[in-house]
């Protein structure tokens, strides 16, 4: 075999490899965090009895999900029943490998890029992958064949398309400015110009509105409202399957957190970081440092929002985004146009 | 073909690999672990017998075109409309890849943003809605017409795909690399759009703006 095509393969592995392995353990963390600060919030002590702090709880969540039985109940549809929840966790996972996480590095005399792919195309991947999210939910309530799933399934799918809109409008004000769909692109752009939130607030504002309605979290979590559905789309699911729902969550929690830090907040940029001299390896840690730490910054502010904010009532819901949301992106990026062509984007 | 060009194929052969894996699981659970194990004694083969063939574009094509058709067929043949949707969806996803091999970049995501993401979902909402059964009643036969003119037509087509595979000989479809660079990027599709095209860019949307305000209209209209 051509030995840069092997070398291709080999690095693309071990970063996917790594990628899924550190995904998954924030995604286990995050939920410790989420009851943590819910009962810090709630003035509750939380988890606190495995391991310091409650630090092994999630472990022990998952092992309690692996062993419990997996009920499939004999009237759903059984071919989509099994599908939606693998359906559901693929596209945000998807959308997570073209985001970068740092600049690319020279380690072991290979020019190593820190992202999964570097796709020219990086924002419309991102549009494309975000859209396939609805068919997950939508499935799971359809196929569990349960009102109240079915309900749920319907609502999602009618906020998800509603959300998606204002969010694609909202980013093309990113790309006007940047001219370029690539991500690194996008980054550059702002260590070079500074960051597109100093210009762009209302932008990024709406931005993550419609990341929280893409996550079905509160105050959007409709599709799930236990008062008036039971538990939603997942109803009817027990076991693996029931988590696998709660991992798409935070999965796409991260990658809306991964997504708001890269369009609006620079990305792994740090400002003032050449006025240190540091050398390349130890620049590019701190970057990437800086990078997780803004990601880890959105995250706190989604459980925050959760556990501060009451539900929507679904017309609200509607009215927010096809009233409210989309006109103003609309209107942002008329703005945003202006700048360009009077040269002060 | 460049590094990132292998990379990206590569993903995106294996997503439709996986795909299939779960399909497959899906619709016969008995007999997962043997596609699984057929799945991956085939790719297994394949590479051994040739690991050039990682990096050559037909590969990746002969195996889109594969999920392309058993797709398509399954659409016509799965009695029941849900998953023929699904299907279809899988169908979409192949021609996006199809796109990406002729190094249609743009067009392979805006195949995935309009089709499997907006037009799909609206199909799935309605099959929900309407909660069609499984329908048995498409396997009912046509008269003695019906079958004769059903043969006469599929012997026509056979003949014309027949015809046309025939002289196709070895030669490839494509070059690989015979692509300019930046063709088929967001830059290059936006420059010809609204330069040399831009009179039937700007008529296309004038039109689906009037087709838009048409179907309102006329939904809205038993309301007043």
């Amino acid at each position: 075999m051509d030995p840069a095509v092997a070398r291709v393969l080999v690095e693309s592995t071990v970063k996917i490899a790594l990628f899924f392995f550190v995904v998954l353990t924030v995604i286990a963390y995050m939920t410790w965090v989420e009851r943590r600060v819910s009962a810090w919030i709630q003035d509750r002590r939380g988890p606190n009895r495995v391991g310091p702090f409650g630090l092994l709880q999630p472990l022990a969540d998952g092992i309690k999900f692996l062993f419990k039985e997996s009920i499939v109940p004999p009237h759903v549809y059984r071919p989509v029943y099994l599908l939606a929840p693998a359906l559901i966790f693929i596209p945000s996972m998807v959308t997570l490998s073209v985001v970068p996480i740092g600049p690319a590095v020279s380690l072991f005399g290979w020019n190593i890029a820190l992202q999964v792919a570097d796709v020219d195309n990086g924002i419309l991947v991102i549009l494309a992958f975000a859209s396939m999210g609805v068919y997950g939910i939508a499935l799971a309530g359809w196929s569990s064949q349960n009102k109240y799933s079915l309900m749920g399934g319907l609502r999602s799918s009618a906020q998800l398309i509603s959300y998606e809109l204002a969010m694609g409008i909202t980013v093309v004000g990113v790309l006007m400015v940047t001219g370029s769909l690539r991500l690194n692109d996008i980054v550059t752009h702002q260590i070079e110009h500074g960051w597109n939130v100093l210009y762009q607030l209302p932008g990024f504002l709406i931005f993550l509105t419609a990341a929280f309605a893409e996550t079905n979290r509160l105050p959007f979590d409709l599709p799930e409202a236990e008062t008036e559905l039971v538990a939603g789309y997942h109803t009817e699911y027990s076991g693996m399957r029931f988590s696998m729902f709660y991992m798409a969550e935070y999965a796409n929690m991260i990658t809306g957190s991964a997504l708001a830090a890269t369009l609006y907040f620079g990305g792994y940029h740090v400002p003032g970081l050449h006025a240190l001299g540091l050398s390349e390896p130890l620049a590019a840690a701190v970057q990437v440092l800086a990078f997780c730490s803004k990601v880890a910054f959105f995250l706190f502010v989604f459980v925050w929002v959760r556990w501060t904010l009451p539900r929507f009532r679904y017309d609200q819901l509607m009215n927010l985004g096809w009233k409210a949301l989309l006109p103003i992106s609309l209107l942002h990026l008329l703005w945003v146009s202006f700048l360009v062509l009077t040269g002060r984007g | 073909m460049t590094e990132r060009d292998v990379v990206i194929r590569l993903l995106l052969g294996l997503i439709v690999v996986v795909f299939a894996f779960a399909v497959i699981r899906a619709l016969a659970p008995a007999r997962t672990v043997l596609a699984g194990a057929a799945l991956a004694a085939g790719a297994v083969a394949l590479v051994a017998l040739n690991p050039a063939a990682l990096a050559n574009v037909e590969f990746w094509a002969g195996l889109v075109g594969f999920a392309a058709i058993l797709s398509a067929l399954m659409i016509v043949i799965h009695p029941n409309p849900m998953v023929s949707v699904l299907f279809l969806i899988v169908n979409l996803f192949c021609v996006a890849l199809f796109y990406l091999i002729l190094n249609a970049q743009f067009l392979a995501a805006i195949q995935i943003i309009i089709y499997a993401g907006a037009i799909m979902v609206l199909f799935l909402f309605v099959v929900m809605l309407l909660n069609l059964k499984a329908e048995e009643g498409l396997t009912a036969r046509g008269g003695g017409p019906q079958r004769i003119g059903a043969v006469i037509l599929g012997g026509l087509f056979a003949g014309l795909l027949f015809d046309a595979i025939r002289d196709r000989g070895p030669q490839p479809y494509f070059e690989p690399g015979s692509f300019a660079s930046g063709f088929g990027t967001a830059r290059e599709l936006g420059g010809l759009l609204f330069t040399r095209y831009l009179f039937a860019f700007e008529a296309a949307s004038l039109l689906l703006i009037a087709a838009m305000i048409g179907a309102v209209i006329l939904a809205k209209r038993r309301l007043r």
